[in-house]
């Protein structure tokens, strides 16, 4: 059973609220989920596989080369162009 | 019989030119879309302008590619350069790519005719395309059911001849429970040999790209189309044999496992459908084998672990700062962000990362995401040795058909269930196919799933082409005249 502190702590981790009407809801879905994970805590094995590539492929690597990048105004037209070829937030202030 | 080829000939015969096959298609979109809801966006200026290209070419006595002409539609977390890509979700609503993802510049380079972008689950978390924020995608079979999911607009568009073929991703069964559901041809290949380069990532080690089409034909012209190498994906490995060539080979001596855990508890419908498919094959001169499999009840849990952890990794890209949903007010840096992702992404969306956070978190690490993998590997081992006694394992695609619409099932568990035959495949990155292989009391499709040894993707599109035509391809849709 995952407690709601435990709920709240990993929840500030993912940078996410969880709302005071959802918590209820939300403990006891991811309580019933991790139990339900827990079982393969009774699995025994001989001893732990190595991790490995599905493929057995080793790291792809690029050879270090510079190639065209894409354009900053494209990339700024997600958020109407931003400003200075810069993205632009609304001002915060603490307080 | 390929849709594919068909729809060639009579391109190529001038029977019909591609504006016109275009326009059939955009005027069943006009007519099907509001009830059925496959396309969340349709893209019908540019498909007009490739079908313009495309005639030209015809016109001056050009061969036509293998894909080229044909109307088809992309699953909304694939990646078009310009064309809003929104994966369903709050979060990525008005982002546009500035690159298209490594499939459609394919299919694009063939002038294959895109015709929109297709409905599926909030970044393909679900199985009934219910956690969209478009909605749900009803069954064209019969619209009181659901299309199923997460690639459920990819599946309705094919069965609601709303475009040739759908392109969909699959993590843990996202292409080949809707085929199921809609009564269509699902196939995940094996995983690497289509490249994910433009796929927004749910589970990276998991998700795969594939087809959903009419026909086990047309899956392999579309699999050989889109498997090769591509640097961009850095699990890419691409294909090592065609499959179009070896689908009509014969399937005499072939060794089809069996594992009887598969089928315990299944819907009695889709049980005798399975047993009659069995008995198809067996008198195809195939061998059956039986395997065990004492593992299979370890699938569920390390799929949701490792799928969950990888997607709360993967997610965490979403800030909303470069891109999609920003909230209006906030006091500081880490309250926008948190603002962004609490308002923009949906309550399974924001389950799976809390779940996966969790299983990452210290203290858990080991006994959750270490475990998962460790079993993971197991798994795949258990798979090799099967894969060294038999060509293919035979199993129902989904333990049942397709919901009724509203009535969705409410429990984690028993919806995570409803994955355990589609899963293992994603688990060990295994080439598998839904075909259908029977109706069920209520005329609602069955899908039987083959799959296949890594890399053997032509056997699985083999066996499955076999079956269609030892069947009399009884249990494909009805030939619709577009």
């Amino acid at each position: 059973m995952i407690t709601k502190e435990e709920v709240l702590r990993i929840a500030k981790i993912a940078k996410l609220y969880v709302k005071d009407d959802e918590a209820d809801r939300l403990i006891e879905d991811m309580s019933t989920i991790i139990d339900y994970a827990d079982a393969i805590n009774a699995i025994v094995e001989d001893r732990d596989v190595e991790f490995d590539d599905i493929n057995n492929i080793a790291n792809a690597y690029n050879e270090d080369v510079v190639l065209p990048s894409y354009d900053r105004d494209e990339i700024l037209k997600n958020r109407e162009g931003g400003e200075n070829g810069y993205f632009l937030v609304r001002k915060s202030l603490r307080g | 019989m390929s849709k594919i080829k068909k729809l060639q000939k009579l391109l190529e015969s001038k029977e019909i030119t591609c504006a016109e096959l275009t326009e059939r298609y955009l005027q069943n979109i006009e007519r099907q879309n509001k009830t059925i809801n496959a396309y969340i966006k349709v893209t019908a200026e540019e498909a007009l302008e490739t079908a313009k290209k495309v005639d030209e070419k015809i016109a001056a006595g050009e061969k036509l590619m293998p894909l080229e002409g044909i109307p088809m539609s992309l699953k909304d977390n694939i990646s078009t350069k310009g064309i809003e890509t929104t994966c369903c979700s709050k979060m990525l609503q008005g982002y546009c790519p500035i690159y298209d993802a490594s499939v459609w510049e394919s299919l694009k380079n063939q002038n294959s005719v895109l015709l929109g972008k297709t409905n599926m689950d909030e970044f393909a978390m679900g199985s009934s395309c219910e956690t969209s924020i478009f909605g749900v995608t009803l069954n064209p079979r019969n619209t009181d059911y659901v299309a199923g999911g997460s690639s459920g607009g990819a599946a309705a568009s094919v069965a609601g001849d709303m475009a040739v073929f759908g392109i969909g991703s699959d993590t843990g069964g996202s292409i080949r429970q809707p085929a199921s559901f809609c009564g269509l041809v699902g196939f995940k290949p094996t995983y690497g040999t289509v490249s994910r380069y433009g796929l927004i990532a749910y589970a990276s080690s998991l998700d795969q790209i594939g087809p959903i089409t009419g026909s086990v034909e047309d899956a392999a012209i579309i699999y050989d189309c889109l498997s090769s190498y591509d640097p961009k994906d850095s699990t890419s490995v691409g294909s090592k044999t065609g499959t179009r060539d070896k689908i009509k080979d014969s399937i005499k001596g072939m060794k089809i496992g069996i594992i009887q855990e598969f089928f315990d508890g299944i819907n009695k419908d889709v049980k005798s459908s399975l047993e009659e498919a069995i008995r198809v094959y067996q008198d195809a001169g195939t061998q059956i084998v039986p395997f065990e499999m004492p593992k299979l009840n370890a699938v569920l849990p390390v799929y949701f672990i490792i799928s969950c952890a990888e997607a709360s990794s993967n997610l965490g890209r979403y800030d909303g700062i470069r891109y999609g949903y920003t909230s209006d007010a906030y006091k500081d840096i880490n309250e926008m962000i948190c603002k962004n992702r609490s308002e923009g992404f949906g309550k399974e969306v924001q389950r799976r990362i809390l779940l996966g956070t969790y299983a990452l978190s210290s203290g858990k690490y080991d006994a959750y995401y270490k475990k998962a993998q460790s079993l993971r590997y197991s798994i795949i081992r258990d798979f090799k040795k099967i894969f060294e006694n038999c060509d293919l394992i035979l199993t129902p695609s989904v333990p049942v058909t397709a919901y009724k619409k509203g009535q969705a099932l409410v429990d984690p568990i028993e919806i995570y269930m409803m994955d355990i035959c589609t899963v293992p495949a994603n688990i060990a990155g295994l080439p598998a196919v839904s075909v259908p292989c029977g109706f069920d009391e209520n005329n609602l499709p069955i899908g039987m799933q083959l799959i296949g040894n890594n890399f053997e993707d032509y056997k699985v599109l083999n066996a499955a082409y076999q079956f269609e035509k030892l069947t009399g391809e009884s249990f494909l849709r009805p030939e619709v005249e577009i």
